[in-house]
Parts: C-alpha cells; structure tokens; sequence
C-alpha cells in the first residue's frame, strides 16, 4: 500500500488528487492537504469583484467531494517537509497544523511515499507598504477579497450617482507581480459595469502595470497574424484600452499605497503620485513558506526550495541573461532533483527564470513581471506528476513516465472584458507554445498559427460555459475525467 | 496634452463594423465554433 499526499487543493492539486484517485486502487490511500475549507474557481473572482457572482457561485465545500471521491482530506496547512524522515526512521512525512475551527492550530504528521506540493502561490502584499485589503488597496485573489471588492465598488457608484467624479487605479501593486491577465480582465469588467450603472463619463480609469507594454502577459507578450501583419498583443491591447477610454501606465514599480494615493516608479526613474478614490492592485507571489528538514532536523529548505520559496524541480536554475534563455531550461517532470519521489506543480515549482524580458528603472529598480503558470498548465502539470506517480506505484517505473513542459504546451486563456449574453465580449486568446522557443519559431518565438486572439461575445460565452464546466470537473461528477484541463 | 489623449493618438481604433460584428450574434455564433474548434486543437496538442 502507498500513501500519496498532496499539499494544496487549488487547480493543480486538486487535479492531481483526482487522477491519482481514479487511476490507483483502493488499497492506495491518497490525501489531500489544504488550509480552505473551500473550492475556488479563481479565474470567475474577477465576476465576484464586479458584483456579477456571489462567492457560492464560485466555491463549493471540499469535503462531501472527497468523501464521495475517497480520497482523505486534512483541512490543514502544511509547514514542514522531512523527505528523508527522522534518525532510525527514515519514512519520509509532512507537519501540518490544522486549520479547521475544531482542533485549529493543532500539529500532525503525516507520512508518505509520494509528496506533490501544489500550494499555490503566498499573496505578498507586505512586499508593497500599503498594499492589500489589510492596507489602502483592493485585490480579487481570494474570493473573500472580490467580495470586499465589489462591496467598494457598489460605495463607488453610489457616490458617482450623486454626482461624484472619481478615480480607480486597477493593475499591479509591485514591480515584479504576474498575473496581469486577471488585473487586465478586471479593469474592463470595471469599465463595463461604470457604464452599465450610468456613471461612467464620472470616472477616470487608469491601468497601472509592471509590464513594459500593455499586452505583455508576463509572456513577452504575443504576435498575432491579422490582415496580412503579425502584430503585437500590444497593438491590439492598446486599441481595447483606448476604445473604452482607459488610461495605461506602463513599466511600473509601486513603491507604496497610501490611503487615496499611490506611488510609483516608471523604467525613466521617474517616481511619480497617483491620487485614487478606489485601487484593485495584484500583490507579488511567493512560495508559501514551506520548510524543509534533514534526518537530524538541520534545516535544507534553501536545497528544496528557491529563494522566493518556490520548490525546485527538474529545470536549469543556472542564472543567465534574457538572450540566452532556452525552451530547455523549463522543466518536464516536475520532479524534486533531490528527492524522486516529491512533485511540485502550478504555481508552486520554481520557474527556472521569466518570460518577459526582465528591466530596471534608472534606479536600478527591478520591474519584470514574474511568468505566469495559468489554469491549463497548472491542471496539465497536475495530471502529468499524478500519472507519472501512478505508474511508479503500480509498474514500479523508476522515472516519472510523463512530461508537461511549458515549452512544449499551449495555453488557451479567455480574458472576460464585461458579462451580458448579449452585450458582454471577452478576449480569446491561444498560445503555442507557452515558453518562446526562438529556433522553432524564428522571430516571433511562437507558432503564429495557433497564437490567436479576438474580441467577441463568443469569447463571453465560452468564458461562462467554462466557468460551469470546471465546477462540474472539480465536483468530480460523472465523467469529471472526460473534460480536459 | 494629456496622458489620455495622447494615448488615443498613437492607438489602432477599430472601425464601427469591427465594433457591430463583436456583438452580432450570428457571427459570434460562427466565432463560437470556430474559437472552440482552435482551443480543442490547443488542448490536443498540450495534453
Ligand atoms: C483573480 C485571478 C484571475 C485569474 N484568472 C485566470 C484565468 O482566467 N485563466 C487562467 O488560466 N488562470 C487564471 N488565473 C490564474 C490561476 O488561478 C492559477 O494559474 C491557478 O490557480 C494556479 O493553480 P495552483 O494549483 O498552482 O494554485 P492555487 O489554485 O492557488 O491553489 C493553491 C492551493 O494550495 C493551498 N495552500 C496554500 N498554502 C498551503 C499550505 N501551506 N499547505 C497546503 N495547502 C496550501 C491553497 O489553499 C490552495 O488550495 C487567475 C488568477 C487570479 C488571481
């Protein structure tokens, strides 16, 4: 009998979870390890931040599906890893301090052969003075934030209706945040709903971001063939902001949110002020601080794990410049290089280095937006180390059977930009492969034919299909296994 | 002139059909399919 066990039951996690369950017997225990009690589909915050969704509408409680699935759930938070166990016993296992209202606080151990650590990222507001819900701004990562969120915004309109003008900064709260998807997302739905609600001539809406262009992405951002041109994502992002009258601020470090103001520096060295009534600003992630044990208890979390506390896997960490970067360097297996039998996946591995071509201001201020690890590579890693496991407990394989290189994978991604059947539109975007690969690809660095993207109502309606599906899919229903990450 | 107008000046505009077309629903019908059909090609490829 072995024992896997997965710390995080976000979307690679909880992908994870499920294969394992579906491909091992019963005899096979598999538990999963999570501080929330609740399932979040993350990327339809953005809808609960606007007011369009209510949080049920994105969560549903873990534990009936587990129970229904088999699979053991510990509402904790793990904290330590001890790969090669204690001395004279060498069964490796985890700490976790549970997180359940009941027994909250209170530590245990649990041993495994297999460990997939899918914990998602730490939510670093304190890298920004200010910066977060606990500070002077707003953010949509949880869905108690969106909630909060859209608390604000609903105060907002109410002051724009009795005549107020006011200001919203939407974007990136430090220099080296990712996701600017979500933050992009997040300004039009904002944008949408100002002018839904009649207010909109009484708002100035700037785009405040990190990337050195609008359209970057984190992913050095993308060509698309259209009319005879392939074009830059910039082109088209900067048309979708003007079209809607949003201002953009572009190569930004913030320094600090102070109540109604935030400062900031651009890649000129200029450090400027912004005065704001209401600002949703995405923090830095890290790892979630995990640390890491030898048989004696001397500390080797900084041989496991990153200096941003993300776990080191198969990928070449060697530091090198932006031109030397190679599709080769990403990793396939996700397999710890110290110990073969710990994963990480999603947001959790390291990345080897960014995507984007990393800058600093004048000042020598780092602004490089981090590499975004997005819904579909998170779940295709998840499936890859859960089948790769699965073979090594069943058929004894020695190697990890099964690879999910960003280099080698698409990701489709549909940035909502306001919900209406009718009147709502998305961008739909695909990119092949995720990570540059410049000697495939000449120029571009990306197939052209299957890096894509357009504006449409089509867009909103897949992106709201999708939002059902994946429930459905994380509900582990019948045929759960038939939809694809 | 200020950040925004300047901002307008050096942007692509789309073109009033481009605008109509994002919302006419037959052809954001055809855009359905074919969108899918892309993904579903994507998601071949990545698994
Ligand atoms: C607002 C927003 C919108 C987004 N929109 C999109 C989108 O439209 N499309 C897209 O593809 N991606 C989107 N993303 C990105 C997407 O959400 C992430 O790529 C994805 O969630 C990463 O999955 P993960 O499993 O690595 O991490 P997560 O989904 O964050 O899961 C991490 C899990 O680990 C748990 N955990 C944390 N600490 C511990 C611990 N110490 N021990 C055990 N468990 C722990 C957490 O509770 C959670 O369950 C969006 C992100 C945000 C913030």
């Amino acid at each position: 009998m072995a024992r896997v066990v997965v710390l995080g039951a976000g979307i690679s996690g909880h992908t994870a979870a499920l294969i394992l369950r579906k491909k091992l017997a019963r005899l096979h225990e598999v538990v999963v390890v999570s501080p929330a009690r609740r399932w979040n589909w993350i990327p339809s915050n953005i809808w609960v931040g606007v007011g369009r969704m209510k949080k049920e509408q994105v969560t549903f409680e873990l534990a009936p599906v587990y129970a229904r699935a088999g699979i053991t759930f510990r509402q904790a938070r793990a904290v330590e890893i001890h790969p090669s166990g204690r001395a004279g016993a060498p069964e490796p296992y985890v700490v976790v301090e549970s997180t359940a209202p009941d027994s909250q606080g209170a530590r245990e151990e649990i041993a495994y052969d297999y460990l997939v650590n899918a914990t998602g990222p730490k939510l670093n507001f304190g890298a920004t003075p200010g910066l977060g819900p606990e500070g002077n701004s707003l953010s949509v990562c949880t869905f108690d934030h969106a909630e909060q969120t859209a608390h604000a915004l609903d105060e907002a309109i109410a002051r724009m209706k009795e005549g107020a003008k006011l200001t919203f900064v939407v974007g990136m709260g430090h220099g080296l945040c990712t996701c600017e998807g979500a933050a992009f997302e997040y300004a039009f739905n904002l944008e949408f709903e100002l002018r839904r609600a009649g207010v909109r001539e009484q708002a100035r809406i700037v785009f405040l971001t990190n990337e050195a262009e609008v359209g970057d992405f984190g992913v050095d951002g993308l060509q698309i063939r259209r009319g005879g041109y392939d074009v830059p994502s910039s082109v088209f992002a900067e048309s979708m902001f003007v079209e809607r009258g949003i201002e953009w601020i572009t190569g930004a470090h913030v320094h600090s949110v102070d109540p109604n103001e935030v400062t900031y520096e651009t890649l000129d060295g200029q450090k400027r002020t912004l005065a704001f009534d209401f600002a949703m600003l995405l923090p830095p992630f890290t790892g979630v601080g995990l640390k890491a044990f030898d048989q004696d208890g001397q500390e080797i979390t900084s041989e496991l794990f990153a200096p941003n506390s993300f776990m080191k896997v198969d990928a070449n960490y060697t530091a090198k410049p932006y031109e030397e970067w190679t599709p080769e360097d990403w990793p396939r297996t996700y397999q710890s290089p110290l110990f073969p039998n710990v994963f990480a996946v999603g947001i959790a591995f390291a990345p080897p280095h960014a995507l984007s071509r990393p800058r600093k201001t004048e000042n020598g201020v780092p602004v490089a937006p981090a590499p975004p690890r997005t819904g579909m590579p998170s779940g295709i890693m998840g499936r890859a180390v859960a089948l790769s496991i699965a073979d090594m407990i069943k058929r004894g394989a020695k190697q990890p059977t099964h690879e999910a290189s960003m280099a080698k994978m698409g990701a489709a991604c549909v940035a909502s930009a306001g919900v209406g059947f009718w009147s709502g539109s998305a961008v739909s975007m695909t990119m092949y492969p995720v990570v540059p690969d410049y000697a495939r690809y000449p120029g571009a660095g990306r197939s052209t034919r299957h890096t894509t993207g357009e504006v449409g109502a089509a867009g909103h309606w897949i992106k709201h299909i999708l939002h059902h599906l994946f429930l459905y899919k994380a509900k582990a229903y019948p045929g759960w296994w038939l939809i694809p990450e | 002139m200020g950040i925004a107008s300047e901002q307008w000046r050096h942007a692509m505009k789309p073109t009033r059909w481009v605008v109509f077309f994002r919302t006419f629903v037959l052809y954001q019908l055809w855009r359905f399919l074919w969108i899918n059909l892309r993904m579903v090609r994507m998601i071949a490829k990545s698994h």
